[in-house]
């Protein structure tokens, strides 16, 4: 009896040194947001001077410069609508993709499957010149098309179709055997059955195709030169003075922006988050 | 001749599906070689050309390109041994910490949604907001890192301003802000290995040590060499971070490929030895891929 | 699924607008300050460019000063080039070479009542070659010493301006003042410009006082840090910033703009900042050193880019832009390039943040001041500097091995 209380509270004691740790190795993932939103609220020359969380007057007076400063909103608006329309295409193109590589059997299933995945391996960087000359060529630079064309056809898109394509290939045939017996089109059965079951997949595939297209960097660097037509990542790199020397604490105020909705929102809906990921990396 | 005319519809319903995949797969295929096989081949014509971004001009150079990267240029090596540094440091680092996450997370216990969500947070966060933010940590003597260090007495380098340090820099900030995604691919695999094993294995009177040893780890195999291929190929297109945290310098000490293909092509104007560049990398990152795939399928 | 389809269509197709549109005879000019003064000071301008030419409305399109050259280049090699705009001076050699410059001398000797000889000559210098001309300066602005006279006053010490009229403001000065104000109020005695000195701006760090001592980072195609007057000027900076503590070092924060720093080196535009520092102030020249003065001046000018649709549209706009009239109304931000503006009672006058007795400073420096240097492959020459001048800046580095490191680097580009 003694004996086994002690071994309990031996377990106890180990989960609490478990829970310590893993707090001390929890700081450099939590410290930086805290010293963001800190910071945002601080005087340019308050940021380096002594290390503190809680600012000796609150700003917030930086949240509204920085709408000032550049058109914040317009640009919060442009990452907001381009990472849907990313979205919304890519669920679309890559389910139909994926549902054929699944379902239909045709000659070369196989080298086209193939293919697409060593698409992946090759780091966008290889193919971005070219790819910065075809824009010119379609005439697209300076628009947000590139940012929409490029994450849609590109590494975002065949990441999608083999994620949905995993899916479709673990559902049961039944349903959508009996959806042809009542005279549904290929495109019917694949839209009125196999999508409305396939909702867990899309929404891991909406989920990373959305943050994924929410935090580009490259493509909005090489194709986007006009302010009001910025992204927020861009936008975030983008705070000098009209002299361009550094504006620190309406950078870090904007930064806290564009990144605490994306945090609350993970926060809220974290598990659902955090296994569509889950979903992603065992089928890549 | 009935025969025939039975035969006719089952051919046609089986060209009729193929036909219906391809139009379906057909919006995913033509951008795929729009955007990718196209770009791809064209990188191999820029490469042998000598071609100014600015006044469009181009000229066919041959091999000129390799030539001067490979022979001449006082950077290029440096750049490749950057790379592969880069990749040697984040690659091991980033894995051996996420599956001691992984290890720590997969069981029940108070708080471990928590630290999930925790590890994970850095994940969703945009890499601009991530690299922004270390940066001002990691100043030097007024960042709050060094101030922190210099609480419990050790005088901190200047991290960004130190080419080791700075490579330093960002491959921990990097490890840190990615972990979060191979933890949970660790997680996931780690809960599908059946409990009866490690029960067995018990009942034998196996440590936790041996469990691991012989248990956990080869049955995570499969999933160690997925994290293993995506971590090196991710570390390889790294760009944001470091054209953020540090340019490439302090003496070039974080110059990596992908910076330096950027820095060539719309900096320096110089399309032809950037996209040679490009070539170099696309070799670079499909070599370590096949040895990667092949080592571990004579492991298994 | 048809709504679905039609409304993804008709979202591609307001996307597809919004890009496209241009009317007819619209200029876009693309400049890098989002200032609002300074941008209605331009649209005026640009509406009194309608007495002349009346359906033609101008568009400043602003581009963040960080990334300006970069974007620029973008937009010229992405097919969709603005039809004039603001250029910096070291992008000019780079631009003009590579064909992407319309030559203005054409419309400018043209233009009624426009005399181009009034242009200071070395203001000229980098933007013109053989009758040609690449771009007009709109601003040239000298280089100057911002001090802070309450941190001066704490540490018991003349000021800059006070110390360069009894002619006592040189290199060794500048030296002892910036170690005593560190000493005296424990923060720094300078800061390079904008704290850049280490990354963005390291001509701006190493050229004055290169040539204060009577060098020059390169001339004539031959590297000049290696050259003894370079050498010791670079020993004095590196000396100032470990031995004595006197300068920002790198990756630290002295901002003089926010009284962490008691002098800076910079341009006049920047004294707009300082209604709003909170401590009274001065501009003084840049000491002098043993080659005697040497003003440096920093410049921006006006161009047309040749991709442009509107070429010669642009072309009357710039001219109409740098008239005498208009070149004095732009004095008040930028200081002018135009002798007769120049030596104009007005000019002295103009600026309302700054003495005149400090303007003269200004004014002495256009017009004896030498740009900063310029070269047609600038951004590798900068690219090959920057890791060997990082190198430069340890606490233990050999400031002569690494001055030659650098020339090793960037003599094959000359």
């Amino acid at each position: 009896m003694i004996g086994s209380l002690t071994q309990r509270q031996l377990r106890a004691v180990k989960q609490i040194c478990w829970t310590l740790a893993l707090c001390v190795v929890a700081i450099p993932f939590v410290f930086p947001f805290l010293w963001m939103i800190s910071s945002g609220l601080k005087g340019p020359s308050e940021i380096f001077g002594q290390p503190s969380l809680i600012p000796t007057s609150f700003r917030w007076n930086n949240y509204l410069e920085v709408f000032n400063y550049q058109p914040f909103a317009r640009q919060y608006f442009n990452s907001l609508y381009i990472a849907v329309t990313v979205t919304l295409l890519t669920l679309f193109i890559s389910s139909l993709a994926g549902y054929a590589l699944a379902r239909l059997r045709f000659a070369g299933a196989a080298l086209v499957a193939l293919f697409l995945v060593s698409a992946l391996m090759v780091p966008e960087e290889v193919t971005i010149i070219p790819n910065f000359f075809l824009i010119r060529w379609l005439g697209l630079s300076d628009t947000h098309w590139p940012l929409i064309l490029l994450p849609v056809f590109g590494s975002q898109g065949i990441v999608g179709t083999f994620l949905m394509r995993q899916y479709f290939l673990a559902l049961p045939k039944e349903l959508e055997d009996a959806g042809k017996m009542d005279g549904l089109s290929r495109f019917g059965v694949w839209w009125r059955i196999a999508l409305p079951m396939s909702r867990p997949a899309l929404a891991a595939v909406a989920i990373i195709t959305f943050l994924n297209s929410w935090n580009l960097f490259l493509e909005p660097l090489i194709f986007i030169s006009s302010l009001e037509k910025f992204t927020l990542p861009l936008a975030l790199s983008n705070f000098t003075d009209p002299y361009g020397s550094p504006l620190w604490h309406l950078q870090l105020a904007a930064t806290t922006l564009a990144v605490l909705p994306i945090l609350m929102v993970y926060l809220i809906a974290q598990r659902q988050i955090i296994e569509s990921f889950a979903l992603s990396g065992v089928k890549g | 001749m009935t025969a025939r005319d039975e035969r006719a519809p089952w051919l046609t319903l089986k060209m009729r599906e193929a036909m219906e995949a391809w139009l379906f797969i057909s919006p995913t295929l033509a951008g795929f070689l729009i955007f990718f096989v196209g770009p791809l081949c064209a990188v191999v014509w820029y490469s042998l050309t000598e071609w100014n971004l600015l006044s469009q001009q181009s000229v066919f150079v041959g091999l000129d390109n390799y030539d001067d990267a490979l022979f001449h240029n006082l950077d290029f090596w440096q750049v490749v041994r950057n790379s592969i540094v880069f990749a040697i440091g984040l690659v091991p680092l980033n894995m051996a910490l996420a599956l001691a996450l992984a290890l720590a997370l997969s069981r029940r216990f108070a708080g471990v949604v928590f630290f999930r969500t925790v590890f994970f947070a850095p994940v969703v966060t945009s890499a601009v907001a991530w690299a922004i933010v270390w940066k001002f940590l990691l100043q030097g003597e007024a960042g709050f890192v060094n101030q922190m260090l210099a609480g419990i007495g050790i005088h901190g380098p200047n991290w960004l301003r130190e080419p080791d340090w700075a490579m330093v820099a960002v491959i921990v900030t990097r490890v840190i802000k990615m972990v979060g995604l191979n933890m949970i691919l660790y997680i996931a695999a780690l809960q599908a290995i059946p409990r009866d094993y490690e029960a067995a294995a018990r009942l034998e009177g196996a440590s936790n040590w041996q469990i691991f040893r012989m248990i956990t780890w080869p049955l995570l195999g499969p999933t160690t060499l997925v994290i293993m291929v995506i971590t090196t190929i991710g570390s390889f297109k790294v760009f944001d971070h470091i054209y953020l945290m540090t340019g490439g310098g302090p003496e070039n000490g974080t110059l990596v490929l992908a910076f330096y293909i950027y820095q060539q092509g719309f900096q320096f104007f110089d399309v032809g030895y950037a996209s040679a560049l490009a070539m170099i990398m696309f070799v670079i990152v499909m070599g370590l891929t096949v040895v990667q795939l092949a080592l571990r399928r004579r492991d298994t | 699924m048809k709504s679905v389809l039609k409304s993804i269509t008709l979202s591609m197709l307001a996307l597809g607008m919004m890009s496209s549109a241009l009317a007819a005879a619209e200029l876009r000019f693309t400049v890098w300050t989002g200032n609002e003064a300074h941008l209605a000071m331009l649209n005026g301008i640009a509406e009194s460019f309608r007495e002349t030419h009346p359906d033609v409305t101008v568009r400043f399109e602003t581009i963040p000063a960080g990334d300006y050259t970069q974007k620029l280049t973008f937009q010229l090699a992405g097919g969709n080039p603005p039809d004039a705009g603001w250029m910096m001076e070291d992008a000019a050699s780079t631009f003009a070479n590579a064909g992407v410059l319309e030559d203005l001398a054409p419309t400018l000797n043209a233009a009624e009542g426009y005399d181009l000889a009034d242009f200071s000559e070395p203001a000229m210098g980098l933007w013109g070659a053989d009758g040609k001309v690449w771009g007009v300066p709109f601003s040239t602005s000298p280089f100057v010493i911002f001090y802070n006279k309450d941190m001066f006053d704490k540490a018991g010490l003349e000021d800059p301006l006070a110390l360069a009229a009894k002619g006592e403001w040189d290199m060794e000065t500048f030296q002892e003042v910036a170690k005593a104000l560190a000493e005296a109020t424990g923060k720094w005695g300078f800061e390079f410009k904008d704290g850049q000195g280490y990354d963005t701006r390291i001509m701006h760090a190493l050229m004055p006082p290169i040539r204060a001592y009577g060098g020059d980072v390169w001339a004539n195609q031959e590297c000049g840090f290696d050259k003894p007057e370079a050498i010791a000027a670079v020993q004095q900076l590196h000396d100032m910033t470990f031995k004595d503590k006197s300068i920002v070092p790198p990756g630290e924060n002295g901002d003089y703009f926010s009284g962490n720093s008691a002098m800076t080196i910079n341009q006049i535009s920047r004294a707009s900042l300082m209604p709003d520092a909170g401590f009274n102030w001065g501009i003084a020249p840049l000491p002098t050193g043993p080659g005697g003065e040497a003003p440096v001046i920093g410049q921006a000018a006006i161009v047309v880019f040749t991709a442009g649709r509107q070429k010669e549209l642009a072309a009357a706009f710039v001219a109409h832009m740098t008239n005498e009239a208009n070149v004095a109304k732009m004095a008040q931000f930028f200081p002018p390039a135009r002798n007769s503006v120049l030596s104009s009672e007005a000019f002295t006058a103009s600026n309302n943040l700054i003495p005149a007795e400090q303007m003269e400073v200004v004014g002495n420096a256009i017009a004896n001041g030498k740009v900063l240097p310029s070269h047609e492959r600038s951004p590798q020459l900068l690219a090959a500097m920057k890791p060997r001048v990082d190198a430069l800046w340890r606490a233990d580095a050999n400031v002569e091995e690494s001055l030659k490191t650098v020339c090793a680097a960037i003599q094959p580009l000359l």
